[in-house]
């Protein structure tokens, strides 16, 4: 583990380089409190610290400020040494953000056993921080696949309409639905149902950019949104996508499965800015009619032209039976 | 060489202290003293000139930093007489620093021969 050892006085930093060496320690040593900060500052710096209390540029405390005053990086566990033997002065160094202090000339044994104290409180906040990423993965993913899930994907596609309207550029939206996946799930079981979602998400997913997204939109429909998309390419690259899936067989623990998909989609180029509701309502159209088409294909959902009237409310998804 | 007669609160240098700090590393130990044999002499020379203007404020730091150096070291009297001057320098009290300066110097120049006896007995 990385420990900065701060000290302006050479025979004093010398001796604490060789006593945390010793005890297994990657030491990095300054001679001033600029040079502790810079340190501490950097995204792989150390996250142990020990700071002499008086230094040149800098002194310990204001060197503890300093990195308390950030929230963003990764918590630091510092050490006061001091020569300072007054509770005012303990007090003033705890205040100042400190987490323990060390009176000089330190003891081996001591120094020791108060850094293993500091990196039980690291342990324990990069356990929490790891605790804290979990819950954050598990509220914008969906459990099944690992896509992003339906309230993270309609975030993400929010932005992407205001950034492609400002940009003057298109965004693909498609909608994608498994065909015939009740068929799936009522003959060979829902475990198998569930091996086919995993599948099929992970082929959409491998099939766009890093830079696109895709998304569980619900039961066996997915979203994908391909970010700054020509329009004359579109179709062309939501047919590879679809046939992602479609060309092989997906294998399961009953078998291997030949699956096909229908897709709906839409420009978002084609129809300006216009209340994400209203896109999904017309991409859903274009779902349909692919359905309606003899499934296993992609429609594209154009805007109206002004002769022709709106397209009509959209049917509940409850009632629209296009499995 | 230290004389053996000499009892522990009498010797300016306590060797054992240090030994026990850097887990009996004679090396480690060899070379803490060349560093303080180096930077003693000439922080000595800046905190006496820091006296003379008088500049209190560097006089108190450049005291802080003896005291730290001779504290880890092991020399108890010279790092007390450098603590003595670095409470001094702090308040102001400039009549008083050439006193207690000469008083570290003093330590200084009884621990020094210590640490010179020491180094000529681990040469052999």
């Amino acid at each position: 583990m990385k420990i900065l050892v701060a000290d302006d006085e050479t025979l004093s930093r010398r001796l604490l380089e060789k006593a945390l060496e010793r005890a297994g320690y990657e030491v990095v040593s300054v001679e001033n409190g600029k040079q502790a900060l810079e340190q501490l500052s950097k995204l792989d710096g150390p996250r142990l610290a020990l700071l002499d209390w008086v230094m040149p540029e800098m002194d310990g405390p204001a060197v503890c400020r300093a990195v308390r005053m950030r929230s963003e990086q990764a918590y630091v566990y510092m050490v006061l040494l001091t020569s300072k033997g007054s509770k005012e002065e303990t007090v003033l160094g705890l205040e100042s953000g400190a987490d323990d202090y060390l009176t000089k000339p330190f003891n081996t044994e001591e120094l020791r056993a108060r850094l293993r104290v500091g990196e039980r409180i690291l342990l324990l906040e990069d356990r929490l921080v790891e605790a804290r990423e979990h819950m954050r993965f598990r509220a914008t993913h969906d459990q099944l696949t690992s896509l992003l899930n339906r309230g993270a994907v309609m975030d993400l596609l929010n932005r992407e309409l205001q950034r492609s309207h400002r940009e003057q550029k298109s965004a693909a939206v498609i909608l994608a639905d498994v065909d015939h996946f009740k068929r799936v799930n009522d003959t060979l079981g829902h475990s198998v149902g569930d091996e086919v979602l995993i599948e099929v998400a992970k082929r959409l997913a491998g099939a766009v950019r890093t830079y696109d997204f895709v998304g569980r939109y619900g039961g066996e429909e997915f979203i994908v949104v391909l970010s700054n998309c020509d329009p004359n390419y579109a179709a062309g690259r939501a047919e590879e996508i679809r046939k992602s899936v479609s060309n092989h067989a997906i294998q399961t623990a009953r078998g291997p499965i030949a699956l096909t998909m229908s897709f709906g989609l839409l420009l978002t180029g084609e129809w300006g800015l216009r209340p994400i509701e209203e896109l999904l309502h017309e991409v859903d159209n274009a779902l349909y009619e692919a359905k309606a088409a003899g499934r296993n294909c992609l429609k594209i959902a154009h805007p109206p032209t002004k002769a022709e009237p709106p397209s009509p409310a959209p049917v509940p998804q409850s009632v629209r039976l296009r499995n | 060489m230290t004389n053996p007669k000499q009892t522990l609160s009498e010797r300016a240098w306590n060797h054992a202290e240090l030994a026990e700090r850097v887990d009996n590393d004679e090396e480690l130990l060899r070379e803490l003293l060349t560093i303080f044999k180096e930077d003693f002499p000439s922080t000595m020379r800046s905190l006496e000139s820091a006296i003379a203007v008088p500049d209190s404020k560097s006089a108190s730091r450049l005291s802080h930093t003896l005291k730290g150096m001779l504290s880890s070291l092991g020399a108890g009297r010279a790092a007390a007489a450098a603590s003595k001057l670095e409470g001094l320098a702090a308040l102001g009290e400039n009549a008083s620093l050439k006193e207690a300066f000469a008083e570290l110097e003093r330590e200084g120049a009884s621990l020094l021969p210590e640490l010179d006896a020491y180094m000529s007995e681990v040469r052999r």
